[in-house]
């Protein structure tokens, strides 16, 4: 790292001696600084964790190993949220029985299907002269491809001999190899090294006393958090040959994965996740009072966001929070009836609906992700609008701040008699929020930020009026107040906690955990270079993925050393 | 509130608006220089019907099996292969021999023919037509007010109405029905047509369409079909591309009043409609009123006169099956619609070759653009 | 009894002395009892059901009239008169907070099917799951998890905390209750399937290599992955069975696939989809599929069609009508729900075996989040108890608990099912006493 005011300091020959004097203590200064800025060095690293795959994983996984068109035939545990991101919860979750059943028919569906006529050729190196030969090399050379891919690290002599033989006693009993092999891979997508990401640590040669991951994890961090899905070929190469242990070695990988077309699946994954897309599986309007709203437009919506978001943050490589302001987004013709806005097809009569950027014009005060229906519709009840829903929704998602649940005991008098009338719009049937003093400690924090989004009903549709009466959408989020979304757009652009709060989220999620108390100092080391970027997230992705934080684990907790009791 | 509301519809209008204005040949010249435009697409067409107990004083058409029986007495099937047919009816047995008799009935010189591509082959059972006082419609030919047996609207309660399509196909089972009970025939062809039969789309351009005055009506026909919600319900605020073809460019003076657009200036309707049913819609002398309604369904009327036998060939289409599926006696409505046709007569056998109607139509709020305007402006942006 | 393949004749004769160390205690005693039990004419087993309402019933309108036997309904039961011989009614329970803050809809769950608060993410297992150690090891499925108003997670929870995944939609419930694995206890033939013999065999082969993993994961990860263990196992119990050539079941038969509605959050799906499942878990449980179940009413975002506000929004915007003196939008859900729950009864109890019906063998526990919801008390809580358990309980009974901790229910049912214990809870919502009134 350079000190430009070094290169421009001009030393005249009359001033040597000071000059000289002076670089020599202002470098001292600087690789002193240097040596203290704890720039992606940490004091005390946080645990290593044990992440079950969240079943966008496992889905990417299956098709990266055996191919696009590999149907999983079963439905995966739903994963849990902790702290804002599944990524999190990953770390907390196990395998119920039932989970479990479908892990292990899925692994038989998808190892039947790589056997089956049409792709067995161009899995196995072999063909068996007769059905039930059961043919040692070539079921040994497959197995160790594909464990290698599936466990993320090569399978060490004692695992791949269980598999083979596994593959041996499957083609005997059910006389036939091809069979025998898929029973056998059917083994390895049902065991615990594919289905749980497990940190392997070793000590760290360059910190005595502490520990790092090994080659292989170091691999699944980096290849989970940048693609969100296991280590390519080429990264477990570089792993192998111990190329990421070495500061170069592993920029190198990085740079190659961050400038590939994958590294969109990576940030699709973060968003979908930290925005909580999985609400969309429950997701239901009431088709009476919005008739436009479908499943259709459900998914098509969710598509916009993120397709408004990658827009911003990888194909411009702009202002991460602008996602909030932009007037660019994209459409789709059902969309467009939602938004209002013409959307027109660009086919023949009969012909599927493509999507195509859109800008809302400048007398437009639409724009951002928060007026997009995947954050509207998304964050109200099935039959209105609710501000109270949509304040916490940002608070919490955009902005990592917690709300407090309600009390026990609330007294819902006066809100009944407000409700009771009818006739009202949110605005005053939420007034006793702002009024009734026990209310207003939390709702003022999320009733002001949700009102200024009333003109979106409840399935997200713009509107004018709500029960017939005009919709004040003025409001505050902290100390800004706005007179309308687009304000409110801005003030939470503006917000400082917003770039903090996805720089602790993107943190985490690389992680698997929330960042311990000695990686604080990393996390704000990070959000300064962030905004020293101008907030871009391609360069903060990228100082992650260089983070030592990333890679290094604090001890590994004692282990009780008697496994007798678990295997009964 | 309806100011605001008025502003952000001009607002969003704004892009089609000023693709509009650009419009080449239009000519009508009704469209001041600050012009607001409302777009339409039709969301449903089917004859207006104003079926009641008391328009058939000759009763209602039989069911088609009975029918096809009185075709069998008077082709001279003999009394016991009547009954013998009755009975297979009634078990719903095989009736081969009865549908092969049914399906040739017309005759040429003696011989069996194809009854729906030879109407004139076939026997007229003098069906009776309808003869109720109210059927929904305009006064095309500005006579008959004081006559007591022409027909007055029911909603305008205008005399002299001209309907006799109505008349004409009024008695029969499938063409009877209401403005919200939909007879069974315009019900099944819109059902059968609405995904792919191109829509129609209507553009009233005035200076203020809150207030009453002088309108222009652009009835055009669009490149895609009309858009549906999941529940079937047409969708509002979809995005259409008008058809450059000029065979369906229309464009009227008209008038809006209370909230009413009707066509002042009566020209003839002339848009593509679909090749399974019927290829064109041909209106003469074209009437139309139709209530706006900015948050719904706008709802109104066709009218004028329409060639006859291109109706009945559009029926002609469905068949045997569809004679006995959906519409009754095809041949039977060949002969209605020849006793009732009231213009144009042919010139040597003075026969009137069309016959009046009035078709009910809904329409829902639709932003519209010219094809071509477009696809000039997506070129630009590549 | 014909010859038969055992486990072990199958596990010896494929793994020809190859070393594999099988450790799987339950088996030794689950041949024997499963053959007897059921051939030579016993006691049907009994059959535990947990059924959790939120949302609660409206103050005044549930209790019944007199403490003790031949009890009147109260107008909100009354739609379970149809089971009253075989109904007990508890009131006066209380859900103890410990100074811990009220989560309102969550902490009332919690401790009534986990006896406890959670701390931090640490949860303890439900009620049910010791329920099916003690007697769920002896059929295909451990236990079935079910929720009525669509999502996945259901309210039972493994050790390890693991939460049981459950089936919003009946068409897949059939599939795995009905489809391919499923084996016939009254087929006049028995093959084991190679492929199953085979999968099995594979399965046990991998398990020592598999169990490696525990020794290199930090503590707290091993109860995750022993969780994980357990549930394969599971998988393993079934395979085992499905070789086994089960004791026919007269009065077992397969159900006809029903048409489902979409599952949702609307009354026309959860009513119809109630039907299906009440159908499907008389037929699965008359087949020996499975002796516990676990049912998820979930009562978030039930709704009307047309209706702008859900249950439980309307539970505190719905004013209480003057001349009722309830909230009469808030009562209809309660009237749903309830009726859902006596229909899901009735087609238990429609189902004969001998001279009794699958409802007499059951014992199904209905507990809610709250006494009342629109005030969120935790105390004056409605639990019911319905079926006989096979003779192991006394029902026709209305107790009264003075205050005491809803837990004495769940200890009291945990015991009537054969689990050996005998206090269940922690903190103030810790009991060592059952309700003997209704214990047998």
């Amino acid at each position: 790292m350079h000190d430009p005011s070094l290169r421009k300091n001009p030393l005249r020959r009359s001033r040597l001696l000071w000059g000289s004097a002076l670089a020599v203590v202002a470098c001292g200064v600087i690789v002193t600084l240097l040596a203290l800025k704890p720039h992606h060095g940490k004091a005390t690293p946080g645990p290593a964790v044990t992440r079950r795959l969240t079943a966008e994983q496992f889905q990417n996984i299956i098709a990266d190993v055996f191919g696009e068109d590999i149907d999983l035939g079963g439905r995966l545990e739903p994963d849990l949220r902790v702290d804002g991101l599944l990524a999190v919860g990953a770390s907390q979750v196990s395998i119920s029985p039932a989970g479990m059943e479908q892990y292990d028919a899925m692994g038989r569906a998808v190892a039947e299907q790589i056997v089956d006529a049409r792709h067995r050729d161009q899995a196995l190196p072999c063909k068996p002269a007769a059905a039930a030969d059961f043919v040692e090399p070539c079921a040994r050379e497959f197995l160790s491809k594909v464990g290698r891919l599936l466990y993320r690290r090569p399978l060490t002599d004692s695992q791949l001999q269980a598999y083979v033989t596994a593959a041996r006693i499957g083609t005997e009993t059910a006389k036939s190899f091809y069979e025998g092999v898929a029973l056998s891979v059917a083994g390895m997508l049902s065991s615990p090294e594919f289905l749980f990401r497990e940190e392997i640590v070793e000590p760290d040669p360059d910190r005595p006393g502490q520990y790092r991951l090994d080659a292989y994890s170091k691999a699944s961090q980096l290849s989970f958090f940048l693609w969100n899905s296991a280590p390519d070929l080429k990264l477990l190469a570089a792993a192998g040959a111990g190329e990421l242990q070495t500061k170069r070695g592993l920029a190198r990988q990085v740079d190659r994965m961050m400038a590939s077309p994958r590294l969109e699946s990576g940030i699709r994954a973060f968003f979908v996740d930290d925005f909580r897309f999985d609400e969309f599986e429950t997701l239901a309007k009431d088709s009476t009072l919005f008739p436009k709203f479908s499943a259709q437009v459900a998914a098509e919506a969710r598509e916009q966001t993120l397709r408004t978001i990658v827009d911003v943050v990888l194909e411009r490589n702009a202002d991460y929070r602008e996602i909030f302001t932009t007037k660019k987004t994209f459409m789709t013709p059902e969309l467009g009836s939602i938004y209002r806005v013409p959307v027109f097809n660009d086919a023949p009569n009969g012909s599927p609906d493509a999507w195509q950027p859109y800008e809302f014009p400048a007398q437009d005060p639409r724009g951002g992700v928060l007026i997009q229906v995947a954050f509207t519709a998304l964050h109200s009840p099935a039959g209105r609008s609710s501000p109270t829903i949509r304040g916490k929704a940002l608070r919490e998602i955009m902005l990592c701040q917690k709300v407090p649940s309600p009390p026990g005991d609330v007294d819902f008098t006066k809100f009944e008699l407000a409700s009771a009338r009818g006739e009202t719009t949110a605005r005053q049937r939420l007034a006793v929020h702002a009024t009734a003093p026990a209310c207003a400690g939390c709702h003022k924090i999320m009733d002001p930020v949700g009102l200024s989004l009333e003109h979106f009903d409840g399935a997200g549709e713009f509107r004018t009026t709500d029960h017939g009466l005009p919709i004040d959408a003025s409001g505050s989020l902290d100390a800004m107040k706005y007179t309308d979304s687009s304000g409110l757009a801005k003030a939470v652009a503006e917000n400082p906690a917003t770039p903090a709060c996805l720089v602790d989220r993107l943190a985490a999620q690389a992680l698997g955990r929330v960042n311990s108390s000695g990686e604080r100092a990393w996390v704000k080391d990070l959000k300064q270079s962030f905004a020293a970027s101008g907030y871009r997230m391609k360069p903060l992705i990228r100082d992650i993925a260089l983070s030592d934080a990333l890679y290094t684990v604090s001890a590994p907790a004692p282990r009780s050393g008697n496994t007798q009791e678990i295997g009964q | 509130m309806e100011r605001i509301l008025k502003l952000k519809t001009v607002c969003m209008m704004r892009t089609a608006c000023a693709l509009l204005v650009g419009l080449a040949g239009v000519g009508a010249g009704a469209a001041p220089a600050s012009a607001e435009t409302r777009s339409f697409v039709v969301s449903w067409f089917s004859q207006a019907t104003y079926s009641n107990d008391h328009d058939c004083s000759g009763g209602v058409h039989p069911v088609i099996e009975e029918i096809y029986l009185r075709y069998a007495q008077r082709l001279g099937v003999s009394p016991e292969k009547i009954e013998l047919w009755r009975k297979e009816f009634a078990t719903g047995e095989d009736d081969r021999e009865l549908q092969e008799f049914v399906g040739m009935r017309g005759r040429i010189d003696g011989q069996p023919v194809n009854p729906f591509s030879n109407p004139a082959s076939v026997i007229d059972l003098h069906m009776p037509g309808l003869d109720g006082k109210y059927a929904y419609g305009f006064n095309l030919d500005g006579k008959g007010t004081d006559d007591p047996n022409a027909f007055e609207d029911p909603e305008t309660h205008e005399r002299g109405v001209e309907h006799q399509l109505y008349r004409a196909l009024g008695c029969a089972r499938a063409f009877r029905g209401s403005l919200e009970g939909r007879p069974t025939y315009w019900a099944w062809a819109w059902g059968q047509l609405k995904e792919s039969q191109p829509a129609w789309l209507i553009t009233i351009t005035g200076q203020n369409l809150n207030q009453d005055g002088p309108v222009s009506i652009a009835l055009e026909r669009a490149l895609e079909h009309l858009r549906s919600n999941s529940d079937g319900s047409p969708r509002q605020d979809m995005a259409y591309r008008i058809d450059p073809d000029p065979r369906s460019r229309n464009v009227f003076r008209g008038e809006i009043k209370g909230g009413v657009v009707t066509v002042s200036q009566h020209g003839d309707l002339r848009l593509l409609q679909n090749p399974l049913v019927a290829p064109e819609l041909d209106l003469k002398n074209f009437h139309l009123r139709l209530k706006l309604n900015p948050d719904g369904l706008s709802k109104g009327f066709m009218g004028g006169y329409q060639p006859w036998h291109a109706i009945y060939f559009g029926f002609a289409g469905v068949g045997l099956g569809g004679e006995q599926q959906v519409m009754g006696d095809i041949p039977g409505s060949y002969y209605l619609m020849k006793r009732y046709a009231d213009a144009d007569p042919d010139p040597k056998t003075g026969q009137n070759m069309r016959i009046s109607v009035t078709y009910y139509i809904e329409a829902v709020n639709a932003f519209v653009a010219p094809a071509a305007a477009l696809k000039d402006r997506q070129t630009a942006n590549r | 009894m014909n010859a038969k393949l055992t486990r072990r004749s199958v596990l010896r004769g494929v793994f020809n002395g190859a070393a594999v160390s099988l450790s799987l205690p339950f088996l030794d005693c689950f041949l024997d009892e499963h053959g007897t039990a059921l051939a030579s004419g016993a006691a049907l087993p009994p059959v535990f059901g947990s059924w959790f309402q939120n949302l609660g019933l409206n103050p005044g309108r549930w209790k019944p009239d007199r403490v003790g036997a031949g009890f009147k309904n109260n107008v909100e039961l009354q739609i379970l008169d149809p089971f009253r011989d075989r109904l007990n009614v508890i009131s006066g329970a209380k859900y103890f907070l410990d100074g811990r803050p009220l989560e309102t809809h969550v902490s009332g769950v919690q401790i009534a099917t986990m006896g406890s608060l959670p701390l931090g993410t640490t949860f303890d297992p439900s009620l049910d799951t010791f329920i099916a150690d003690a007697i769920g090891s002896k059929t295909r499925f451990r236990s079935v998890e079910i929720s009525l108003t669509g999502g996945r997670q259901s309210l039972s929870r493994s050790k390890g905390g693991a939460i049981n995944t459950s089936e919003p939609s009946p068409a897949a419930l059939y599939a795995r209750l009905f489809g391919a694995d499923f084996r016939d206890p009254n087929a006049t033939q028995f093959t084991p399937d190679p492929l199953v013999m085979a999968r099995r065999s594979v399965l046990s082969s991998l398990t020592d290599e598999r169990l490696k993993i525990m020794s290199r994961v930090g503590a707290s990860d091993r109860a995750r992955l022993d969780a994980y263990f357990t549930s394969v196992r599971q998988i393993e119990q079934q395979l085992d069975i499905a070789l086994t050539a089960p004791s026919p079941i007269e009065t077992c038969s397969v159900p006809a696939a029903g048409v489902q509605e979409e599952p949702g959050r609307t009354v026309a799906a959860v009513e119809k989809n109630n039907k299906l499942f009440g159908a499907l878990m008389a037929h699965a449980i008359a087949c020996d599929q499975t002796r516990v179940f676990n049912i998820n009413f979930g009562t978030q975002g039930l709704r009307t069609p047309g209706g702008l506000r859900d249950w439980h929004s309307l539970t505190h915007e719905e004013p209480i009508d003057p001349k009722l003196g309830y909230q009469r939008e808030v009562t209809w859900f309660i009237n749903f729900a309830t009726g859902t729950f006596a229909q899901f009864l009735a087609q238990l109890d429609g189902y004969r075996e001998g001279s009794g019906t699958v409802l007499d063998r059951s014992l199904i526990l209905w507990q809610t989040d709250h006494g009342y919801a629109r005030t969120h008390t935790m105390d004056d809580l409605p639990i019911l108890t319905v079926g006989r358990a096979g003779g192991r309980l006394k029902t026709g009974l209305h107790v009264v608990m003075n205050g005491d901790p809803s837990t004495r229910v769940g200890l009291t049912v945990q015991q009537a099912m054969g689990v050996s214990v005998n206090s269940w809870g922690k903190l103030s919502n810790q009991t060592s006493k059952p309700l003997t009134d209704i214990l047998a």
